[in-house]
């Protein structure tokens, strides 16, 4: 273990430092590549290393301080116009960026062990010199004959390179990101506005409560002191919330920042040329939303690198540019972040879907041929779907879209997949501003109550029970000249007989995903705004159920997810059917 | 204080007593006819039995959810998990509020259940007559007037995986 300040404040602040600068340099390095005379980026690189080489000095921190000093030699030759960026530079200064972040980590970890830098620093003294690289990191074929001939020089290149491959998508320093978060001043500024209200209706309430209780109060009419102060705190009590939820998001920027570096990195071991766009950085997040959000994510662009985007030669023979694109894009819509990635690659293979799915007894033969587009891209949400016949260490080993699809729901988020053969894919994630607080309708089936989300709700109306029929060992009911699916909880949930229709039932038109569904219930009891608690993973059995909420008496009451409803009718109807 | 939870803490792990190494402090009680005990150290609270939202769709074993204290835990019928005849519930039903790493689950109980220490000499194997929950008991405990039978808390509670009932 290497000495260090004895100060665990100024170490933690270094940390959280050295990560968000390690973080931009990343980005900046990975921009340079593109466009290596932009003299903003270098310098911004360069104040980067410079800043976390000082404090590093400051804490004694050696092995940081050389690397440092090291890469900081070669962006200085770079900013005097002594050298040129070449390939090989970025990767020698990616490399010693990583060594940095795996340091930091073990810092956070710890304390820094001994590390074996020969391999790097010589390779960025190499560079600074300006010698020709014998060994071009570059994807066409020319380079690998000139590596032939130069054997020890190439060796430890190749060393670096493949250690820097290997790193792929696993950046050390995100998993260490220290659990603190930048929050605008304003917000906080709101915040305490409002808690200032907030002890100012605790006063007056606690007088109430004075008076009251010692009869010194006037009688209680309609028009009460008492609830008036109740229904101020009560609507304080909201505000206080949303404020609070506010100061916990954060730009998206978050989430994309580590993009820009896993895409070159994965593109250039891949053999693919690919360029990120990446728009709507600024779209706010719930900070809780960003850890669930962000594996998704990755894997989803992996996918695209990996399967979507095809070899450069195979586009250009399809007649489309050399270079794939892949667009990372955020925008709000109502209560909800979409997030969109989108490539332009091959598209998903309709025919060996369908063909898996039927091979996997998913489907049957005659059902898949009747299938739309939608419900074929849908297919590949399910378990163990994979139609990679040789699986990658990247992606492919089929766990990937289901798990992410059942996290997703499990939010009350929504994942939807849109693809043509050829010209590309869409993926679009829909993941709730906030996980806390959703209004709901309450109905009662039977003797319980149910919650749905107010946003699934389109439309209720009087049940008459001449509307529905059967089509297909299905109920259906007609309005509106379409048929939709009848679903019954009292069967579903309660696993209760059907009883005689009454005046009071009603319909609920409910949306799930694209589709729409009729659910019957026995009456519906409001509106309401509630906190919603996601199952616990222990009764993750029920598809149907989206979290649960506790009522006024404390009960809990479970909150439904509709297109989880419509999965589990479908599964018992299909079952009803065999 | 407790132990951190280890994942792996499965059978025998007498030397993490809170207590002398000579004993053990367990929690017991009945389900069915025969008594059982686990580790104080698993058990967070003992409450009284409440009215349960039952969860549709799930194993048999889960009768359904809580609110203890804001947080929605799941509450499991040892009686079905242990296979055993379902009974209606009588007097002294009570939840034991276990904690599972960071999850919380309660047991339906059914009697009060007693904390009481337990030396080490008198804990054994269980023995191979006990076929059925073999896979939960964790060892036997041979008291004066009675025997308790040692349930492993992580196998009981073991996530539900089978298929719906």
């Amino acid at each position: 273990m290497q000495p260090i300040s004895e100060d665990p404040e100024l170490l933690r602040a270094f940390l959280v430092e050295s990560h968000e600068l390690l973080q931009g340099l990343d980005h900046d390095l990975v921009k340079l590549e593109s466009s290596p005379t932009d003299h903003e980026l270098l310098n911004q690189a360069f104040r980067a290393l410079h800043t976390i080489k000082g404090t590093a000095s400051f804490l004694k921190l050696e092995p940081i301080v050389r690397v440092g000093h090291s890469a900081e030699d070669v962006l200085s030759g770079i900013r005097q116009g002594r050298l040129q960026f070449t390939s090989r530079i970025m990767d020698a200064l990616l490399a010693a960026r990583d060594q940095l972040g795996s340091m930091l980590a073990d810092l956070h970890a710890g304390g820094l062990k001994k590390y074996a830098l020969d391999d790097l620093l010589n390779e960025l003294e190499r560079v600074q010199s300006g010698e020709a690289s014998p060994y071009q990191i570059e994807n066409e074929d020319h380079g690998s004959a000139h590596a032939k001939d130069v054997p020890s020089i190439s060796s430890s290149e190749a060393a670096i390179v493949s250690n820097l491959k290997q790193k792929d998508a696993a950046v050390p320093s995100d998993a260490t990101a220290v659990q603190s978060m930048r929050v605008d001043v304003r917000k906080l500024d709101e915040l305490i506005n409002l808690i200032g209200e907030l002890v100012l209706e605790r006063n007056r309430l606690l007088q109430l409560a004075k008076e009251i209780s010692s009869g010194r109060a006037p009688v209680q009419s309609s028009d009460s002191p008492l609830l008036h102060c109740a229904l101020r705190l009560s609507f304080i009590t909201e505000e206080l919330q949303a404020a609070g939820l506010r100061t916990r998001m954060v730009p998206m920027e978050t989430v994309f920042a580590k993009f820009p570096r896993m895409v070159r990195d994965l593109a250039h071991s891949l053999g693919k040329e690919v360029e990120l766009v990446v728009r709507g950085q600024e779209t706010e997040i719930d900070k809780t939303m960003v850890e669930l959000v962000n594996d998704p994510l990755v894997h989803l662009v992996r996918n695209s690198l990996d399967h979507g985007l095809e070899l450069p030669d195979v586009r250009e023979q399809a007649s489309k540019p050399r270079r794939g694109t892949i667009s990372l894009q955020a925008e709000h819509e109502g209560d909800h972040v979409l997030i969109r990635i989108t490539d332009d690659g091959a598209g998903i293979n309709h025919d060996r879907v369908l063909r898996k799915a039927v091979e996997k007894g998913v489907v049957s033969q005659e059902h898949a041929e009747r299938l739309s587009r939608k419900e074929i891209n849908e297919l590949i949400f399910l378990p163990g779907f994979s139609t990679v016949e040789n699986p990658t260490d990247i992606s492919g080993r089929g766990v990937g879209m289901d798990v992410v699809h059942s996290n997703l729901r499990k939010i009350n988020g929504s994942i939807e997949l849109d693809s043509t053969p050829g010209a590309g894919t869409i993926v679009t994630l829909r993941v709730p501003l906030t996980l806390a607080i959703l209004p709901v309708l309450l109905v009662r089936v039977a003797a319980e109550v149910y919650a749905l989300p107010l946003r699934s709700v389109e439309q209720t109306c009087r049940f008459d029970p001449g509307d529905a029929h059967l089509v297909e060992d299905q109920e259906v009911i007609w309005m509106g000249g379409q048929a939709f699916p009848l679903l019954r909880l009292q069967t579903l949930f309660l696993h209760q007989p059907r009883k005689t229709p009454t005046a009071e039932q009603k319909i609920v038109m409910l949306e799930a995903g694209e589709r729409r569904l009729a659910l019957l219930v026995d009456g519906l009891l409001g509106q309401e705004s509630t906190v919603v608690a996601p199952l616990a993973p222990y009764l993750d059995c029920c598809p149907g159920i989206a979290g649960t909420t506790v009522d006024g008496d404390g009960r809990v009451r479970l909150v439904i997810d509709p297109s989880g409803l419509l999965a589990v009718a479908t599964a018992v109807g299909q079952a009803v059917a065999q | 204080m407790k132990p951190g939870f280890d994942g792996l803490n499965r059978g025998s792990n007498n030397r993490h007593s809170p207590d002398d190494d000579a004993s053990k402090q367990l929690v017991s009680f009945r389900v069915g006819d025969e008594e059982f005990a686990l580790e104080i150290l698993r058990v967070q609270e003992i409450i009284r039995h409440q009215r349960l939202t039952r969860v549709p769709n799930c194993p048999s074993f889960v009768e359904g959810v809580i609110n203890l204290r804001g947080r929605v835990i799941p509450v499991i019928a040892l009686r079905k998990r242990f296979g055993m005849e379902h009974k209606t519930r009588e007097g002294d039903t009570r939840i034991v509020v276990l904690e599972l790493g960071d999850m919380v689950v309660g047991i339906i109980v059914e009697s009060v259940p007693e904390v009481l220490r337990v030396p080490i000499k008198a804990i054994a194997e269980p023995p191979r007559i006990i076929e059925s929950q073999r896979d939960y008991v964790s060892g036997v405990a041979k008291l004066p007037d009675r025997l308790l039978i040692l349930l492993d808390v992580d196998r009981v509670l073991a996530p539900a995986k089978s298929a719906p009932a």
